[in-house]
């Protein structure tokens, strides 16, 4: 009886329903995509480095692990000492190049070494490996987000570099110049920013990666596996703090509307409220009724807010392949749980505010 | 036989801002189970307020007020829910049906507030008495005031109520209406013995009552 109470309370103002249910909607697309964009972009940056195929990283001493603010690069000829230590098959230099506007790393590689690391690209039709000093190599995801064909001429560092193939996605950086161009362009020759390091087989990597630290002291030396695991939010400056933000204002909207609606609610219905008192209701009773009714509008903006989120998702990387975006159930329910705990809070006053109503002015209101 | 409603040196005073108000200035009334008693008098006697003490929607603020033999003058806001919720049904001049609940809804939602479920058998009976089995399916919005009274008679009675109390049940209606209405409380009272004290400012009305309280200035001046 309750429910169809509720139910026939809530179809009875359709608009305010439709509003109420959206800003809960709104609050949980905001939360799933937010925390899903900051999430997807961390794990699919540390798994295009684990596309590598390397074992090992190695990087100059007090080096983030964040590749963009990776600088104090180390000498070339480190290479040399690392492919002597027993098991290493492949030793790869990269040197990092950052675009601060959009936020890219370029890879300056050598071809042979990081074909050595890597097994190599897969080449889309037209492509060639780098071969002349502004050649680039560009991934399929940065080429379809940037519109950019094979023979193409970019813009990049002030240096016009002609686009001599595209590779499929997943390994390492999305941009690839040749390794002498990227450290000329820093005026840092004979330097590398990070060695990928392969082993002869991976359970020798944490014995090749104690063999590096004897070998070069100071030097951050991190088994793949180690790095990816360092890539999560609480290890980025800030992030963690940004995604709680994104909550607090994301449940702040779902609250304020929630409040307001089943503030509007209980005012509109004060003679309703007098007349279920008349009947003997309980305060529980009273309260029940409006926390049911905020709970289901809930449940209704929960459900919406999945479809905005998938389709907002979808509609984002249609337009920006290179973002991602992982609408994850664990943050599903965290943000349905939010959603809920908002709007309980936001109607609790007002549920209170019924409760106490005096049974007699109640019936008296006009 | 324990009476129904017993007051003794009942008094009532609002407070409006600053302003002490004397709605009840030593009410005695005694009233006795099957009995149907029309309590009349001008507006702001304190026929309404003595209804709102009487049906436990209010406190006292001095005297005894003995319902069933329950002090409403010892007993919290809570309790005196519970009480109305198992002895008291209430008709109000204005219906007071829920506006988004079918005829049928509005009556079974007593019962649920009784917390005894919903009786079928119950149900069908005070449907059938009261005419309103064609209409259990409408809102309120869609009956007359003279059905949408009778709905609400219905929902007043569903849980079999010690006392019902009706305040001015005819104050909205026509007189066609205002009869039948009249006719079935009184037929509730005659037939299953259902005790009923009546608000109204209608010497017509109060006429199909046992007995007649007149008030005036919050006090009973004959009976």
């Amino acid at each position: 009886m309750v429910n169809k109470l509720i139910v026939s309370n809530i179809l009875y103002r359709p608009i305010r329903t439709a509003v109420s249910a959206l800003a809960v909607a709104i609050e949980v697309a905001m939360v799933m995509l937010f925390v899903g964009l900051a999430h997807g972009l961390l794990n699919e940056s540390a798994h295009r480095v684990e596309g590598v195929g390397a074992d090992i990283l190695v990087q100059p001493a007090g080096s983030s692990f964040l590749f963009a603010l990776s600088q104090a690069p180390m000498p070339l000829k480190i290479g040399d000492r690392l492919k002597e230590i027993p098991h290493v098959q492949a030793v790869a230099p990269v040197f990092f190049n950052f675009i601060s506007t959009s936020l890219t790393v370029i890879y300056g590689i050598d071809m042979a070494s990081f074909d050595d690391v890597s097994g190599g690209f897969s080449y889309y039709p037209g492509s060639r490996p780098l071969r002349d000093s502004y050649d680039l190599l560009v991934d399929n995801l940065y080429a379809k987000a940037n519109h950019v064909k094979i023979g193409d001429t970019l813009t990049l560092l002030n240096h016009q570099f002609h686009v001599c193939g595209m590779v499929e996605h997943g390994k390492g950086a999305r941009l690839f110049i040749p390794l002498q161009t990227a450290q000329d362009l820093m005026q840092e020759p004979d330097k590398a920013s990070l060695f990928f390091i392969k082993c002869t087989d991976p359970g020798y990597a944490d014995a090749v990666a104690d063999a590096i630290r004897q070998l070069l002291h100071g030097y951050q030396v991190r088994p793949v596996n180690e790095y990816l695991s360092l890539m999560t939010s609480n290890n980025l400056p800030g992030l963690n703090a940004f995604i709680t933000v994104v909550v607090i204002i994301a449940v702040g909207i779902g609250f304020l509307v929630i409040f307001l609606s089943m503030y509007t609610t209980v005012t509109e219905r004060t003679r309703e409220i007098g007349i279920l008192k008349s009947l003997g209701a309980s305060k529980r009773y009273i309260i029940a009724v409006i926390l049911r009714e905020a709970g289901l509008l809930s449940a209704v903006g929960i459900i919406v807010g999945y479809g905005i989120a998938a389709v907002t998702r979808k509609v984002l990387i249609a337009y920006f392949p290179t973002l991602f975006i992982e609408l994850t159930m664990q943050w599903a329910v965290y943000a349905a749980i939010l959603a809920v705990a908002g709007s309980m809070v936001g109607a609790f006053y007002p549920a209170m505010r019924a409760a106490r109503l005096d049974p007699v002015d109640a019936l008296a209101y006009e | 036989m324990e009476p129904i409603i017993a007051t003794h040196d009942l008094r009532k005073v609002y407070r409006v801002g600053k302003v002490a108000v004397e709605a009840l200035r030593g009410v005695d009334c005694i009233v006795h189970e099957g009995e149907f008693v029309a309590v009349v008098g001008p507006s702001g006697c304190g026929k309404s307020t003595l209804l709102h003490v009487l049906g436990g929607l209010t406190g006292p603020t001095s005297g005894q007020v003995l319902v069933d033999g329950n002090d409403f003058s010892k007993m919290t806001d809570a309790d005196r829910t519970r009480f109305r919720r198992h002895k008291i049904g209430f008709v109000f001049q204005r219906f007071n049906l829920l506006p988004t609940l079918t005829a049928r809804d509005n009556i079974a939602i007593a019962q649920h507030i009784q917390g005894n479920g919903f009786n079928p058998h119950r149900f069908q009976g005070v449907a059938e008495m009261l005419g309103i089995q064609e209409k259990l399916d409408h809102r309120p919005f869609a009956l007359s005031g003279g059905e949408q009274q009778r709905v609400a008679i219905a929902r007043a009675v569903i849980c079999d109520p010690k006392l019902l109390l009706a305040d001015e049940p005819t104050g909205n209606l026509d007189s066609e209406n205002s009869q039948a209405v009249l006719n079935m409380i009184r037929g509730l009272n005659k037939s299953f013995g259902q005790t009923v004290l009546m608000i109204t400012h209608n010497p017509e009305a109060a006429a199909v009552a046992d007995r007649i309280i007149h008030m005036r200035d919050g006090r009973i001046i004959s009976d």
